[in-house]
């Protein structure tokens, strides 16, 4: 690649190309195969994207956004092809926004969840968080991924809380979506009292739609906002254990249903302790002995107005739903307390990562899926763990109800040792043959990562024909990271 | 524009010589347009086989579910899409349901009622689509436009089937997104509106819990209706507020604290058309209670799931109202008159007394999104109404605007729009110039834009996104067959 | 006058479609929730009771183009007004009135509907809708009932075309009999020179043939003293009572339907349904009984200038508010033993039954498939009998059982209360 090209472009300053760092961003904790980026630019402010993503375009090259920091797991951040320059934003942390009134913060792709939240939580607000997401992990990028989280109540379209965004195409056009497009630029808006907090338009299309789940296929984001939920005045959280899968999701079902609860979510033991031992063994292995192997948390919040009234109402109506059911809420499972689990789902994980923890690596397998298929699917991939000799109840499981309780995030992490080759080739293998399997068993796999992509988009051609006439209106000479999605 | 013969027959082929027509005579019950011909498929196979045909015919068309209004250009085809028109499923488990494009969300609604569920309403009445994106008075509670679509099948402007979202993959109507970007992108977004490109023949919208009875014990006849009983934890008032602020943020507080079922900010005109069964009636009732209000207001409907909820989210009410000043409205309190509008406001979404019958005209700015922005632009038009009414060239509403809150008041809706008599040519144009005067302030005075027709200006002034849209309509609709032009309101 | 008068009302209307539909509060569920037949069948927005309005205003603009498609939209319709009470639920305009006066225009320049026409032709020879079998007053042959051309009577009974001349409607002009005089009611028929009132032709736009009727109807009860008229048919109560008062010839003449006269001799005790009948019953509200029995409103008066739709003097609308509903129900509850299911579409909303308009003989297969939905309707009640209080109803609802094979029995209001008194 022609780095003095580069150069020119962009300030040297913002170029990288010592191979240490580009070996950093050559492989992650994935199974992709390990590419050498050519370059690394940092670029510090929208201009200097813009003036990237021309370059790319002039010559050619392959452009790989990263906004978080390491370690990253699923190999939408290593190049798939060779002579790419990583962009990395990670870099880019301002805090342009954060309006209690409109419960609305915005912010640059480098800003990280440990970083928004105590901002957010000055005046009152709160972010509705991806499940214990590691330290280094950039806000924007949780938001662009599609991640779910952990108060699905509060979100109402899969979107959610992304509000808006700015990008810098393939093509190197700025646009804004939704509400942030316009009129005017973003200090006009603000200057008549306008935040960006409306997703859709302009017009029929929603783009801020298309930039998520395109794993920086389509352009580079500047900034994003998103919507914020009131910090609550009191929280009482809660933990129903049980063997019973079932009982557990119906009750989830409930509470969501009638938007009793915030944070809601079912873990399995595995991922319990994984999340709660601080050391491993013996501590992993007795915590995880104490627990059920399944455990509903959600927590009851009140806000300004009574909410001592709130969150007994609330727990009455509950109470109600639980005796139905046959299930008692309560304080604490095994050595782990509702509180404890609530005040850490809270913020980012702590470090080392939860999911680093048991075994020092971790790949998960996500999809998702209608409450009733669950039972069958974690069966089908308990005996394909076993199978494939891993043992099943090592393995983590993590469902979350998304968007209000239309659908279910389902998440297998399987936890290995990084070191020992055989585990790392069996875990490989068993969740490639896990999206297969499971994709008979009705998964939706809605974020294609990885080795398994094109199993995965294969199966739908009218989508993917559609989306590559979009792609190549924004992207035409497919800069920007090729070889992810369908691209 | 006459299609040839051979034309003709193609499509007769398709739908049968029932379901397709051209003779001129029906063309004034369809929007007064000269149509190519009208025709009504059956399912998404003939939907597919028509949009093949237009591509291959080079002729334009426009799928129509219940088609209160509209635009439309001489020569095109119009898809009458009535006879599709099943619910497909009702999933409560996963809490969303499949229509067709002809299932009225009247029944739709009816059908959940009896499963203790409920959907998003149009403000335009559950008279129109229960499929279509669109928003409306319980938005507060079931959000709106395209944000309640999960996946769709949709018979893209060239001709083929793109089930998005999980259907695409595996067959359920859960999700609508990806695999990857998702494409519900391009599909649709709010008001102002945009025409989908292409044909939605079945979608699944989320639904969302009903606290109330299975159904209302409306009792009776047309048109002075009324409930034997308020169904129990549930209550209607309409306050009114010193200020525009102070309404302003009692409804925040509203939102925020999460008591409303529906909250709809009528103004008191809309409160006289919706109680009152003639316009003669509505004319005093509007005079009356303009008196009893002290200003601005909004209609709320409270819903509890038990009855310790609804105590709660009465006393919190009661607390916020009090704080901002707030007064209710003595008429609204007659539980006949709270039970009907109640009523009215869930299961009809009440707009056609609103709009229609006074003059048999509006027109209307509407605007989704930031509430507080767009009442301060709203206010303005307002303004610019008065010398209107003093004409007696619109109907006197006050000057007034409307709206409401947006996912527990995350978002809003405001609109504004006058009432006139469309075949007095002045009033005509004087509405007329309003409307362009107040959707350039708008976007000048950097409020919002809206988006009739196509519009360099405007346009530039919004990232370009009507350059990238063109690019996109180009992309998936080659042979330009997709209509694009035409409004929603 | 004729359709100019409703251009405004035509003009005014917002193409909501409500009109397509029962009012939307009273919409219960998926099925049923449609109330106009034409629309229903038919499909294009033309057969339903706005698209009917919207061509009348641009013909009206543009002149009148009378293609094959739009007599198919005229007589495709049951005139049965539910379009109109659906619309007038929001709205302040005339639906069926212009729907009416279309058909009248379509006659008027000759363009009207080969079987209509002969059933007319069969009108102005024989004063009857139906083909005459024998004379008109035979069904009461040996009944000994005042004749009221010779005598002075206070309540004549008027039996109608169909009761009196079909053979098996004859036993509810018999069943009527035998309840009146049991009430002790001194009531007289005109018995062979009853004549049609003329509400059927007026549905089917005979405007003229209809007054004709009107004025030997008039002589007739002038002649007989009679102050109040009985009718046995909902078509003949509503001509009387409401389209005889809206062309200015009622008169003072007090018009009731037996259902309304039977209820009120139940109420002043003179009347005593005791004999137990054990049947579960639903109800059919005949359009003419229901609906469009509401009395008529007489107004005339201009469009008040300026922005709003309306009128000095002001002017009421009928809303199907007033029509006659609970009568034959109250008389239903009267019966010991018979039990009352209601079906979804009621009242001033319910569904007709295919035989209005004169589409039974201008379209008899789409008659029938009206008549098909209510009796899947009636069915999905439960109840064991469909009622009703019109015999063309009646007649309808057999032919469409005897072809569905359906287990409902049909009766009229008449022969289950003439069951409990005796
Ligand atoms: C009095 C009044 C009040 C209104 N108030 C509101 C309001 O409060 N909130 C609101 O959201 N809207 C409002 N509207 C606009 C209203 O939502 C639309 O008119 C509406 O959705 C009508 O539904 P419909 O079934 O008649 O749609 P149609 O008129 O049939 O269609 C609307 C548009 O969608 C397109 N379309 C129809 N079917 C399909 C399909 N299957 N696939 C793709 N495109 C299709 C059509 O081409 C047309 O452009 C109002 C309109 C009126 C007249
Ligand atoms: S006739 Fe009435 S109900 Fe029917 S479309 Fe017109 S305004 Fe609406
Ligand atoms: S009168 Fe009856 S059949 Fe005719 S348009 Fe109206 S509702 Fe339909």
């Amino acid at each position: 690649m022609e780095q003095g090209a580069l150069a020119a472009a962009i300030s040297p300053d913002l170029i990288t190309v010592h191979p240490a760092e580009r070996d950093r961003y050559s492989q992650d904790m994935s199974f992709v195969n390990p590419v050498r980026p050519a370059s690394v630019v940092r670029p510090k402010t929208a201009a200097d994207i813009q003036r990237i993503v021309k370059f790319a375009n002039q010559t050619g090259t392959p452009l790989v956004p990263v906004s978080s920091g390491p370690p990253h797991f699923r190999g939408d951040t290593v190049p798939s092809v060779g002579g790419a320059v990583i962009v990395d934003v990670s870099g880019m942390k301002k805090i342009l926004l954060v309006d209690r009134k409109r419960r609305v913060a915005m912010c640059e792709p480098g800003v990280t969840f440990a970083e928004l939240i105590p901002e957010v939580e000055k005046v009152g607000l709160r972010l509705n968080m991806p499940l214990l997401p590691r330290s280094s992990k950039s806000v924007v990028g949780s938001l662009l991924e599609r991640e779910p989280v952990i108060m699905p109540k509060y979100q109402w379209d899969i979107s959610d809380p992304l509000a808006c965004a700015e990008i810098f195409f393939g093509t190197g056009d700025e646009f804004r979506t939704g509400q942030a497009a316009g009129p005017g630029s973003i200090a006009e808006q603000w200057a008549v009292g306008a935040v960006q907090k409306a997703p859709y338009g302009p017009g029929t299309a929603s783009l801020h739609r298309l930039i998520q789940g395109a794993q920086g296929t389509m352009g580079i984001v500047t900034w994003v906002s998103m919507r914020c939920e009131i910090l609550p005045s009191l929280e009482e959280p809660f933990v129903i254990g049980s063997s019973q899968l079932d009982a557990l999701l119906q009750m989830a079902y409930w509470l969501i249903r009638l938007r009793s609860v915030n944070e809601c979510f079912i873990l399995n033991n595995t991922n319990l302790a994984a999340i709660f031992a601080k050391e491993r063994p013996p501590r992993f292995q007795s915590l995880k002995a104490s627990l059920p192997t399944w455990t509903l948390f959600y927590a009851v919040a009140g806000y300004e107005y009574l909410p001592e009234e709130r969150v007994s109402s609330h727990m009455k109506d509950i109470t109600e739903i639980a005796q139905r059911l046959g299930l008692e809420a309560e304080k604490a499972v095994g050595e782990v307390s509702a509180h404890e689990i609530l005040k850490a789902v809270q913020r980012p994980s702590s470090n080392p990562y939860w999911k680093l923890r048991p075994s020092g690596a971790c790949q998960d397998t996500f999809y998702l899926t209608l409450r009733e298929k669950l039972a069958v699917q974690i069966d089908a991939m308990n005996v394909l763990a076993e199978k494939a000799g891993y043992p099943a109840s090592q393995m983590g499981v993590y469902i979350q109800p998304v968007v209000q309780g239309t659908s279910y995030h389902c998440e297998y992490n399987l936890f290995y040792d990084p070191q020992n080759r055989r585990e790392l080739n069996r875990v490989k293998e068993l969740s490639t043959l896990a999206v297969r399997e499971l994709m008979a068993k009705g998964a939706f796999f809605s974020r294609p990562y990885g080795e398994s992509k094109g199993m995965i988009l294969n199966r739908d051609a009218a989508t993917l024909s559609t989306l590559s006439k979009l792609k190549k209106i924004f992207d035409p000479n497919n800069v920007m990271n090729p070889g992810k999605v369908c691209f | 524009m006459a299609l040839s013969k051979d034309i003709y027959s193609a499509f007769e082929d398709v739908v049968g010589p029932e379901y397709i027509c051209n003779d001129p005579v029906i063309m004034p019950s369809y929007h007064g347009t000269e149509f190519a011909a009208i025709v009504l498929p059956k399912d998404t196979a003939e939907v597919q086989a028509i949009v093949k045909l237009c591509n291959k015919y080079k002729l334009p068309f426009r799928p129509v579910c219940t088609g209160w209004t509209g635009k439309f250009s001489k020569g095109t085809l119009y898809l009458d899409l009535r006879r599709m028109n099943r619910i497909i499923e009702i999933n409560e488990t996963n809490m969303y349901a499949v229509v067709e494009p002809y299932v009225i969300s009247a029944q739709l609604q009816a059908e959940l009622m009896k499963r203790g569920l409920h959907l998003n309403v149009k403000g335009a009445g559950s008279n129109c689509s229960a499929m279509l994106r669109g928003h409306g008075h319980l938005d507060q509670t079931t959000s709106g436009d395209d944000r309640n679509h999960l996946a769709i099948e949709w018979v893209t402007p060239a001709g083929d089937i793109v089930r998005s979202g999980s259907l695409g993959s595996s067959d359920e109507w859960f999700c609508g997104d990806g695999p990857g970007p998702s494409l519900r992108s391009i599909l649709t977004s709010a008001v102002p509106p945009g025409v989908t490109p292409g044909v939605f023949t079945k979608a699944a919208l989320k639904i969302y819990h009903w606290p109330g009875p299975s159904r209302f014990p409306v009792e009776g006849i047309s048109p002075k209706y009324y409930l034997s009983e308020i169904p129990p934890n549930f209550m209607a008032r309409y306050f009114s507020f010193p200020s525009v602020e102070k309404m302003w943020e009692a409804e925040i507080k509203i939102g925020e604290s999460e008591i409303a079922f529906e909250l709809m900010g009528f103004n008191v005109a809309m409160v006289a058309a919706n109680i009152t069964t003639s316009n003669e009636e509505e004319e005093q009732t509007f005079q009356r209670l303009s008196k009893e209000v002290q200003g601005p207001g909004f209609f709320i409907i409270l819903a509890g799931n038990s009855a310790a909820d609804f105590a709660y989210k009465k006393r919190v009410l009661e607390q916020i109202i009090g704080e901002a000043g707030g007064r209710s409205l003595a008429s609204v309190e007659d539980p006949r008159t709270e039970g009907i509008l109640l009523c009215q406001c869930i299961r009809i979404s009440a707009s056609i007394r609103e709009t229609f019958r006074p003059g048999g005209a509006f027109s209307s700015i509407p605007v989704m999104g930031q509430r507080d922005l767009t009442i301060q632009w709203a206010i303005g038009a307002g303004q610019a109404k008065e010398p209107l009414i003093e004409k007696g060239l619109i109907v006197d509403d006050g000057g007034a605007f409307f709206g409401w809150g947006v996912e527990q008041g995350h978002l809003g809706k405001t609109e504004i729009f006058c009432k006139y008599d469309p075949q007095n040519p002045e009033a005509k144009k004087a509405v007329e110039d309003w409307h362009n005067a107040q959707s350039a302030r708008a976007f000048q005075e950097r409020y919002f834009a809206l988006l009739a027709g196509p519009n360099e200006e405007i346009g530039r002034g919004l990232s370009n996104y009507h350059l990238w849209w063109n690019k996109i309509q180009q992309a998936l609709d080659p042979n330009g067959v997709s209509a694009g032009a035409g409004a929603l309101v | 006058m004729g359709l100019e008068q409703y251009k405004g009302d035509m003009e005014m209307c917002c193409r909501c479609s409500a009109c397509k539909w029962i009012p939307m509060q009273r919409v219960s569920g998926y099925r049923y929730a449609h109330v106009c037949p034409s629309i229903s069948k038919y499909n294009f927005h033309s057969y339903s009771g706005g698209g009917r309005l919207n061509i009348g205003a641009a013909m009206l603009k543009q002149g009148f183009n009378y293609t094959d498609r739009l007599l198919d939209i005229i007589y495709n319709c049951q005139m049965c007004g539910a379009c109109g009470v659906s619309c007038n639920y929001a709205m302040d305009m005339e639906v069926l009135e212009p729907i009416q006066e279309f058909r009248i225009k379509c006659v008027e320049d000759g363009k009207t509907h080969p079987a209509l026409d002969q059933v007319i032709a069969g009108l102005r020879k024989h004063g009857s809708e139906v083909p005459p079998t024998g004379k008109r007053g035979d069904w009461a042959l040996g009944l000994h009932l005042k004749d009221a051309t010779k005598e002075k009577v206070d309540v004549l009974y008027h039996a109608g075309c169909l009761i009196s001349y079909d053979k098996n409607m004859q036993k509810l002009a018999k069943a009527t009999v035998k309840i009146l005089q049991k009430a002790g009611v001194e009531f007289g028929i005109a018995g062979d020179a009853e004549t049609c009132s003329g509400g059927r032709a007026y549905q089917m736009g005979y405007q003229e043939d209809f007054l004709n009727q009107a004025q030997k109807n008039m002589a007739l009860i002038k002649q007989s003293g009679a102050k109040t008229v009985v009718t046995g048919c909902a078509d003949g109560y509503q001509a009387f009572k409401v389209l005889y008062d809206k062309f200015k010839l009622k008169g003072n003449l007090e018009v009731l339907h037996i259902s309304e006269y039977i209820d009120r001799l139940t109420k002043e005790g003179r009347l005593k349904p005791q004999k137990k009948v054990d049947l579960l019953v639903t109800y059919h509200d005949p359009c003419r009984l229901g609906r469009l029995g509401e009395p008529w409103i007489p107004w005339a008066g201009k469009k008040v200038p300026g922005d709003r739709f309306v009128f000095d003097p002001p002017k009421t609308y009928r809303r199907g508010t007033h029509g006659v509903y609970q009568p034959p129900r109250d008389v239903l509850k009267s019966i010991p033993g018979v039990k009352l299911t209601e079906m979804t579409r009621i009242k001033e909303y319910a569904w007709c039954c295919g035989a209005g308009g004169g589409v039974d003989a201008s379209n008899p297969d789409f008659a029938q498939w009206t008549a098909r939905e209510r009796i899947d309707e009636a069915e999905s009640t439960g109840a064991e009998a469909l009622v009703t209080t019109c015999c063309w109803c009646e007649k309808t609802f057999h032919q469409a059982i005897a072809e569905t094979g359906s287990r409902l029995k049909v009766y009229d209001i008449v022969e289950l209360v003439e069951t409990a008194i005796t």
